[in-house]
């Protein structure tokens, strides 16, 4: 085999991440890193862009071009993105709370648009920057700042969210198995559509225990080693059920006849389109009376 | 005869007043008239009173007038919802519905009750004509063609138009009800005549326009390719405009779910190096406050449309105000500089468009481009504008040389403040665009000596526009002592005031700012040197400019705020009443 054109170092940049030791977001930086150099894109030629958290420092950390946006608005900002330049390789990724809580609105208009984009979400089931309050997929009772006495809500379901808004491919990982995860982030980005991976990216300075590493190592299971058919989107709505219960890492759902993407459409339209322009001096002529 | 006629309608939603008001206006303009009409609904979605104003002239339209010359109503309840927008005076000519009975005591309570008043059986001749009541307005037509000489030919090549294919009989009905029309006219002559003169122009030469058509065709023109937003009144019609044509130029139009991703993904199409664009008004305003910020720590050049309307909240959503410049200004935390500019009729919205992202691309930042309902929604018969002397302006990029030649710093103190930017794609640009504060390579940082000096950067990189003449219109005789100063929609009535404080020999000076902020403190500070005493005439409850103006400038005592809240236009006659007033006073 031959070199990578580009290795994983080359993705690197050189901030130093402000994230606690530990903390699990540094693995997922690892995993992206070698997922990128997998693809080969040139780094100018991958845009990432995140919102607000802990974890949406990452695009900082890479030698992208990166755009770290506001709380919650890393979708439709992506979309503006791919949509000027379909050319781009654009990667989102962003915490639970910027993804299901104050960004939640977005998440069903990005599923169902099929932009050619990669959200991947590190879920610590906490509000990590702002020092430990409740998120949405908090488990129910959990104490924290914000709910001293134990949560009253039921947490949401990203994984069944998004397949239910009809994601052509939803996948979730854990840094736990380096491996595996920086395939799954690959993975994501080749299919040609929207595409989802939930990464549980554990907190070491505000998570439960068993939401860590070692844990994740006991307790999860590959989708594949459960016989699951990831073309088949009902039985992987079965089993994202688990979500807070289960570790399942792998492919939920993956489309096997992806539809056309959004961009593609507007370049056929464009396409179709052009032959009616006007030179830039005669735009206004289309308002004369006769 | 007159150069200058301006005609108003009333009546019930299914009357046709305003489909009958565009069969004038396309028909005037079509003869080489410059012409301009508004229209005011009530707040139903279908039926419901409806009712237009249409100015005609030989000259230039400056603005909808004052008291209409000709007022016709269809029927008084729904006259009378309209209030101030369809004002009379003795001297108009009010034709109304027979059958709806003289006019009712509330006309004389309104304060002035016209010498001329002309009942005609609208309905009974349109009965007889075209066999049904759903020609009226082709009677009402007639009428007027008849009465003030709109050449006929025009309007019956307007029903041609719009009834030609739409099945058997219609276009007959209406040709004999418009001849009805015009014959009852002949036989039953005005007391006083008041045939307007023929146009000046050639027939052919007019575009026929609102204001939202050109906020489009100016954001065409100077090359926009991203549009992300949602609808809202009365700014829609630009995304409906933009989502028909861009793709020819190779843009795109986002519908997104809300104003938030609206201008969201408009930031990240301007991220990805494109000319981009949104339009929203009031509540969406509100909306998008937190993306604006983005822009402007980012630097990222785009235009956002406010078609202001009545505010706070859901307000008056299809009547124009002046209230949203301290928004447009101050809106968002932090220390924020942003311009804003402001067109001041249909046909300058053009090159206030084109304007404002020029500014944008030059200057890395958002700019607000301030319209209001009565500008965007109006229609006008204007001349064509010339486009081949205008400017466009690109951001500037570095090359993939400069960019070999040593790191790229995104961020530069540079000594105008502005750095160039690169995109996506571009190799050896890569950086990091963040809300949060960055040094100049766009480093994170939370130093409180880089952030003082970014924000002197964002800030000086503007001061340039200040200086830019071209914004500002300035009219009359330099020294005189009194003076208006007027914007947006407001200006028009500003700009006819001057010309009939004139003709009553009374010198009066104007300034029309179209950039509103940052406040160009000299311009001001100039025009109010020789003011004894003067006028900042604003459709808001409090007068944000006038404000905004005592912020930055040494405002004269005897320079006063002059306002009215919004729904409720001005004239220009009382402009000129109000400013003479003033001279008698100390100043
Ligand atoms: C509009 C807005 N509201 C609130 C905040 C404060 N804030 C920043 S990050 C955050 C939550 C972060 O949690 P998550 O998205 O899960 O990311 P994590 O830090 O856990 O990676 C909050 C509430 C903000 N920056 N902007
Ligand atoms: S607070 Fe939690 S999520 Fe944030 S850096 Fe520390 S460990 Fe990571
Ligand atoms: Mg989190």
């Amino acid at each position: 085999m031959n070199a990578p054109l580009f290795q994983a170092k080359d993705y690197k940049s050189e901030l130093k991440p402000i994230w606690c030791p530990g903390c699990g977001d540094f693995g997922v930086l690892q995993g992206l890193y070698r997922a990128l150099s997998a693809i080969g894109r040139p780094p100018h030629e991958v845009a990432f862009i995140s919102g607000i958290g802990c974890s949406s420092r990452i695009p900082g950390y890479t030698t992208a071009y990166g755009f770290n946006t506001v709380h919650g608005r890393s979708l439709p900002i992506a979309q503006g993105v791919k949509l000027a330049n379909p050319e781009l390789l654009v990667v989102i990724a962003g915490g639970d709370g910027d993804g299901f809580s104050i960004g939640g609105g977005h998440v069903a208009h990005a599923v169902r648009r099929n932009i050619d984009l990669t959200y991947l979400v590190m879920d610590n089931q906490v509000y990590g920057l702002t020092k430990g309050q409740l998120s949405p997929t908090s488990p129910k009772g959990l104490e924290t700042v914000t709910s001293p006495l134990g949560s009253l809500e039921d947490p949401i379901n990203p994984l069944l969210y998004m397949l239910a808004y009809g994601a052509g491919f939803v996948a979730q990982a854990t840094p736990a198995d380096m491996p595996g995860m920086s395939a799954l982030i690959e993975e994501a980005i080749r299919y040609p559509g929207f595409s989802f991976v939930n990464i549980q990216s554990p907190c070491v300075t505000f998570g439960e225990d068993e939401q860590q590493l070692k844990a994740h190592k006991g307790k999860m299971k590959t989708l594949a080693s459960l016989g699951h058919d990831s073309t088949n989107q009902l039985a992987a709505m079965d089993l994202a059920r688990a979500y807070g219960k289960e570790l399942y890492t792998g492919v939920f759902y993956k489309n096997p006849n992806p539809p056309p993407t959004y961009e593609s459409l507007v370049k056929l339209r464009q396409a179709e389109q052009s032959k009616k322009a006007r030179a830039r001096h005669q735009i206004l002529e289309a308002y004369l009376q006769k | 005869m007159l150069d200058d006629l301006i005609l108003g309608m009333a009546g019930a939603g299914g009357d046709g007043v305003v489909s009958a008001g565009e069969s004038l206006l396309s028909a005037a303009s079509s003869e080489g008239y410059h012409a301009l009409m508004t229209k005011s609904f009530g707040s139903q979605i279908r039926g419901g009173e409806s009712s237009c104003r249409v100015r005609l002239s030989t000259k230039k339209v400056l603005n909808p007038g004052g008291a209409l010359d000709v007022m016709v109503a269809l029927n008084w309840e729904d006259f009378f919802k309209f209030g101030a927008e369809l004002p009379l005076s003795v001297n108009t000519v009010l034709i109304y519905e027979e059958k709806a009975g003289p006019p009712p005591e509330t006309l004389a309570a309104r304060g002035v009750v016209p010498k001329e008043l002309v009942p005609v059986g609208i309905t009974e001749l349109t009965k007889k004509s075209a066999g049904s009541d759903k020609a009226k307005t082709s009677v009402v037509l007639g009428l007027l063609s008849g009465w003030f000489g709109i050449p006929s030919e025009a309007i019956t090549r307007g029903l041609k138009k719009k009834f030609g294919n739409k099945g058997e009989g219609l276009l007959e009905a209406n040709e004999k009800a418009l001849a009805v029309g015009i014959d009852y006219a002949k036989a039953h002559p005005l007391q006083a005549p008041h045939v307007i003169a023929k146009p000046a122009g050639t027939p052919g030469s007019k575009m026929l326009c609102d204001g939202n058509d050109m906020c489009a065709a100016g954001a065409l023109f100077a090359g926009v390719k991203f549009f992300g937003g949602y609808p809202i009144t009365p700014s829609t019609e630009v995304m409906q405009t933009l989502t028909r044509e861009i793709w020819k130029y190779g843009g795109t139009v986002l519908q997104c779910e809300d104003e938030i991703a609206g201008l969201g993904a408009t930031v990240g199409a301007s991220f990805a190096g494109k000319k981009s664009m949104s339009a929203t008004s009031g509540p969406g305003m509100d909306l998008k406050t937190e993306i604006l910020g983005l822009a402007t720590i980012a630097e990222l050049p785009l235009v956002l449309l406010n078609v202001q309307r009545g505010g706070p909240s859901t307000g008056l959503p299809t009547k124009p105000e002046q209230g949203d410049l301290f928004q447009a200004a101050f809106s968002g935390h932090g220390d924020v500089l942003r311009p804003v500019l402001a067109p001041t009729d249909v046909e300058d919205t053009f090159r206030t468009t084109v304007e404002c992202f020029n500014i944008a691309e030059q200057f890395q930042t958002p700019v607000i481009l301030l319209s209001d309902q009565e500008i965007a929604q109006r229609k006008e018969a204007v001349d064509l504008i010339d486009t081949s002397k205008m400017e466009i302006i690109e951001r500037r990029v570095p090359t993939e040389a400069e960019l070999a030649a040593k790191p790229y710093a995104r961020f530069a103190l540079t000594e105008s403040g502005v750095s160039p930017i690169t995109h996506p794609g571009l190799k050896g640009g890569t950086y990091l665009a963040a809300g949060i504060e960055h040094n100049e390579k766009g480093d994170p940082t939370s130093s409180g000596a880089m952030h003082a000096k970014m924000n002197a950067k964002r800030f000086r990189k503007l001061e340039p526009l200040k200086k830019r003449a071209d914004l500002f219109e300035v009219q009359g005789n330099p020294n005189a002592a009194l003076g208006l100063i007027a914007w947006g929609s407001t200006a028009g009535v500003a700009r006819e005031a001057v010309q009939l404080a004139k003709a009553e020999g009374h010198d009066v000076k104007l300034l029309v700012p179209y950039l509103l902020y940052p406040i160009a403190e000299q311009v001001y500070a100039n025009f109010f040197e020789s003011l004894k005493h003067g006028l900042i005439v604003e459709l808001s409850h409090q007068g944000q400019l006038y404000r905004i103006l005592r912020m930055f400038t040494e405002v004269p005592k005897g320079v006063r705020s002059f306002t009215r809240d919004g729904a409720n236009p001005f004239q220009p006659i009382e402009l000129v009443k109000t400013l003479v007033e003033l001279k008698g006073l100390p100043s």
